[in-house]
Formats: C-alpha cells, sequence, structure tokens
C-alpha cells in the first residue's frame, strides 16, 4: 500500500441542536493523523449526529469540525464512511460496490481494477467478485462495504458501529481484519461503538461520551501493543476503568 | 429461488431452470389445445354462422394475410399501422413522463405545488380525447397524441412513487464520499427506481394498445386493426373481425414480453422480476 500523501488531523468543537434538542454542547476534542480512536457512550447520545458533522454532511449549529485545519467537507477531504445498517448497492456486483467511491473519485479504470482486486482479497471476499449482494450473508455484505470505504484510500475514515450485525466470531474476525487493513494503510480512523471490549481492542485512545446534551466524559489512551490479548490483566484493567466511566457518564 | 453455487451465480442453476420453462411451455400448449377444442365443439353445437369454428378463423386469416381486405389494403398494413402509432405515443409517453416522474419525484414540493394540474389529467380516459384528437388532429399525430395521453401517466405515476424508495443511506454512501448531484441521479436513483419505470411502462404500453384500438373504431382513417374490424363488423364477417381481435392480442402480448425480457436482463440482481 501507499504512503499517505495527506495526513487528516481532526480538530472538533461544536454544538448541534435540532430545535429545542441540544444534541451536543461544547463537544471538545481532536485526532491526530493517522490515530485509531473509538468512541463509546449510551445509547442515543448523539453518536451519529457526531458522525455525520465529522464527514462534513451536517454542519454544526455553533462551533467547528475541521479537517487539516478546514471545515469538514466530502468533496474536498478524503473522507470514507462505513455505515451500520446495510449499504451495499442491490443493483452492483462485489466488486462493482468496492469500486464505487474510487469511480466517485473519478480513478482511472486500469487502477480501479487493481485496488478492488488487492482490497477484496484482503477483506477474504476473493471469489465472490461477481457476485450480487443478495447472494451473499449479512457479515459478508458489511465486508463490501469496508472494502468500499479503505479502497479509496480516504484519509479520514469514519465507522459507526459497522460490526453490531455480526456474529462474535466474525465480528472478532473482522476487528482483526479491520486493524491489519489500518495497519496496512495507516489513516485516521474514528470508529463509534457500542461494546467497550470492541473499543479497548481496537483504539489508540478511547473517548467517553456523555447522554444528551453530549460531551467528552474522559479520554483513555490504550498503551497495549498490537495484537491485544483481551484476557491480559492489563486489558480487563483498562476496560473496567472505561466502563466506570461510562456508568458515570449516565 | 435455490442458492446458486460458488464461481458463477446465477448460471449454475440454468439447467434446472430451463427444464422448468419446457414444462410450463407444454402446459400452455395444452391448454391452448384444449380451448380450440371447447371453442370447436361449442361452435358445432350452436351451428350459427355469427359463432365461427377456429378453422373459419384461420382461413379468414390466410385470406387477409394474402389477398388483403375489401378496401385493398393487407393485414400486415393495418398491423404496422396500428403498431407504429402506438411505438411512436408509446415512446413519446416514456421520453416525456420518466423525466417529469424524475424531476417531481426528486422535489415533492414541486409536484405538491402542481397537483391541481397535473391529477385531474390523469382521470379523463385517453378515449375522452378523441373527439378532441379529432378536431385537432390527423393522421399519425392524432393517435400519437391519443397513445401518448394513454401511456404518460402510468409511467409518470410509477416514476414518481419509486423516487420515494431510494435509501437514503444510498443516497449518504454517494454523498459521503463526495458525488455531484448528478452522480447521485445516475448512480443511485435510477437505478432504484428502473424496476418501477419498467412496471409503469408495461402498464402503459397495455393502455396504450387499449386506446389505439378505439380510437381507430372511431374511424377517419383506412389503416389500423381497429379500422379493419369495424370494416369487417359493417359486412357482418365475423371470422374477419376475431382475426383482428386476436392480432391485437397477440401483438399487445408480444410486446409485453419484449419488455419483460428487457426487465430480466437489467435486473439480474434481483431475486425475481414480477408478472
Amino acid at each position: 500500500m501507499h504512503a499517505p500523501i495527506s495526513l487528516a488531523k481532526v480538530d472538533v468543537d461544536a454544538s448541534h441542536r435540532y430545535g429545542p434538542l441540544t444534541v451536543h454542547d461544547g463537544l471538545k476534542f481532536s485526532v491526530a493523523a493517522n490515530e485509531f480512536i473509538c468512541i463509546c457512550g449510551p445509547s442515543g447520545c448523539g453518536k451519529t449526529t457526531l458522525l455525520d458533522m465529522l464527514a462534513g454532511i451536517l454542519v454544526p449549529s455553533s462551533g467547528h469540525v475541521h479537517i487539516d485545519g478546514t471545515p469538514a467537507n466530502p468533496k474536498k477531504h478524503s473522507i470514507s464512511f462505513v455505515f451500520q445498517e446495510p449499504s451495499t448497492f442491490p443493483w452492483l456486483t462485489v466488486s462493482e460496490n468496492v469500486a464505487t467511491g474510487l469511480n466517485i473519485k473519478g480513478a482511472p479504470s486500469d487502477q480501479v481494477r487493481s485496488k478492488v482486486a488487492s482490497i477484496i482479497d484482503i477483506v477474504g471476499l476473493k471469489g465472490f467478485e461477481d457476485y450480487y449482494p443478495h447472494q451473499i450473508s449479512g457479515g459478508m455484505k458489511q465486508r463490501v462495504a469496508i472494502a468500499r470505504a479503505f479502497a479509496t484510500e480516504a484519509d479520514l475514515i469514519l465507522m459507526d458501529e459497522p460490526f453490531v450485525s455480526l456474529d462474535q466470531p466474525t465480528r472478532e474476525h473482522m476487528q482483526r481484519e479491520v486493524l491489519d487493513i489500518w495497519r496496512h494503510m495507516k489513516r485516521t480512523v474514528i470508529f463509534v461503538t457500542h461494546n467497550l471490549e470492541e473499543a479497548v481492542y481496537l483504539a489508540d485512545r478511547v473517548l467517553i461520551l456523555s447522554a444528551k446534551p453530549a460531551r467528552i466524559v474522559a479520554e483513555l489512551p490504550i498503551p497495549l501493543q498490537h495484537p491485544r490479548d483481551p484476557l491480559s490483566t492489563e486489558f480487563t484493567e483498562i476496560r473496567s476503568k472505561c466502563v466506570q466511566w461510562l456508568h458515570a457518564s449516565h | 429461488m435455490a442458492a446458486t453455487t460458488k464461481g458463477d451465480a446465477g448460471r449454475s442453476d440454468m439447467p434446472e431452470a430451463m427444464g422448468a420453462g419446457i414444462r410450463i411451455v407444454a402446459w400452455n400448449v395444452l391448454s391452448l389445445a384444449i380451448a380450440l377444442v371447447i371453442w370447436q365443439l361449442a361452435s358445432r353445437a350452436v351451428g350459427s354462422p355469427f359463432f365461427p369454428a377456429p378453422m373459419q378463423i384461420v382461413d379468414a386469416f390466410i385470406q387477409l394475410a394474402t389477398r388483403g381486405d375489401t378496401t385493398g389494403h393487407s393485414l400486415w398494413e393495418h398491423s404496422w399501422a396500428s403498431i407504429e402509432r402506438v411505438l411512436v405515443g408509446f415512446g413519446l409517453g416514456v421520453i416525456f413522463a420518466v423525466p417529469l416522474g424524475l424531476l417531481m419525484g426528486l422535489y415533492p414540493k414541486l409536484y405538491a405545488g402542481t397537483r391541481a394540474v397535473i391529477e385531474p389529467f390523469r382521470f379523463i380516459p385517453p378515449i375522452a380525447w378523441i373527439p378532441l384528437a379529432i378536431i385537432f388532429f390527423s393522421g399519425l399525430t392524432r393517435f400519437a397524441f391519443l397513445i401518448f395521453l394513454g401511456a404518460f401517466f402510468p409511467i409518470f405515476t410509477s416514476t414518481l412513487v419509486g423516487v420515494a424508495r431510494v435509501e437514503p443511506i444510498h443516497r449518504k454512501v454517494g454523498i459521503v464520499h463526495g458525488a455531484s448531484k448528478l452522480w447521485i441521479l445516475r448512480h443511485v436513483v435510477i437505478p432504484t427506481v428502473m424496476p418501477d419505470i419498467m412496471a409503469g411502462m408495461r402498464v402503459g404500453l397495455g393502455t396504450a394498445w387499449l386506446t389505439i384500438v378505439a380510437a381507430e373504431l372511431a374511424g377517419g382513417i383506412s389503416t389500423g386493426l381497429g379500422r379493419m374490424m369495424i370494416n369487417y363488423a359493417e359486412l357482418i364477417m365475423v371470422p374477419h373481425v376475431i382475426v383482428g381481435m386476436l392480432l391485437i392480442g397477440l401483438i399487445g402480448f408480444l410486446m409485453n414480453e419484449v419488455l419483460l425480457l428487457i426487465e430480466r436482463r437489467l435486473f439480474r440482481w434481483r431475486w425475481q422480476v414480477s408478472l
């Protein structure tokens, strides 16, 4: 894979309200380039709103969301998004789906072909290139969505509980795969999850959000080497610290 | 549908599907034969010149096909005249209904604001336009206009409704990757709406075919299957009238089959194409 050209540094200081409902009130944090952070919080703390602001498709009511110093804008910045819900296009084959982001960016077709082939190999969908989404399992569809997000080699990759619909073994497998891709490609990743174990397993740093109006209640660096062992004492210690913060955030 | 095996999705179950297809054709041939036998027996039982037997229809068909009708027009001239009118009017209907349906689907306010103008027209049957069409237009234009009216609304309405079916998440995939509005229209909206457009086209084609016969019956022209039928009805030559009816059914059926074929090619990604 290529060395990163632009390094997406994210800087958030934003409030957002829908009518009388304040979703975020002075939410403030920053993410270093190539950092992998996980955001955890209670249900309904406005994580989707936060991700939409980070993706530049929602402008905060006040404050700013900056990527490399300018307001987040999907046409200017190189951003990818893995959604929680199924998001593959049913009328495209697996490889056409994976190529979507590259095609939007107008990449030349030979480059699209080679990138799609290599990313399909990484997510373990080799042999399924010409299948349509209805012919493969839900877990495989999510892998297609992940491959699509990583294929563009975006500087910033946003992931909204991408594994929530997967069973435990597939989930663990996908976590390892995402870490693997991230280590290959070194991008900035912001990963939202309800699952603290997942967060501690994946992230360089875990941010804990409070209930609405959401603000950051804790920032926990995870100074453990990959691959991490969820049964090790260091892991469980950090995990229980996260649990305490999450409970305190309600 | 059975799960397909690895490697060659959708093609590996061909032999099975073909076997089922042959069986269905066989059943259709059988039921057609039974219908013809019942017709023959009924005609013989009634024994009236106004209730011809199948063979008389065949004779009338051969006569019309080889020697033409009383006015000197061949069966093909009549058929082609009707088909041409339908294709022109239907084509115009598609050209206007699809973009307008997409536009109003994408901008619901535009539709909401013009409903009072659009909707009443929907409930004027194309046949009710025939008198005006006779005054204002002649020849191909008259029929194209009437058929356009018949085909427009089914296609327009199903396109309009189809746009509402676009998944917000699919739009969002485009937007987060920085796609333009045009990209989203071409790669998200149109693929989603395509099945509805095709369904509307099949309904529209049915309406178009219905309208052409009525318009030709209304007179003023010398060709067309409707015209031919009314000529023979005036001569009380029942078998020739029935030839016209059967041809209308057959041509409509074949046109629908062509659309279905296109649908099956376009929508290989779907589980199945509805009837």
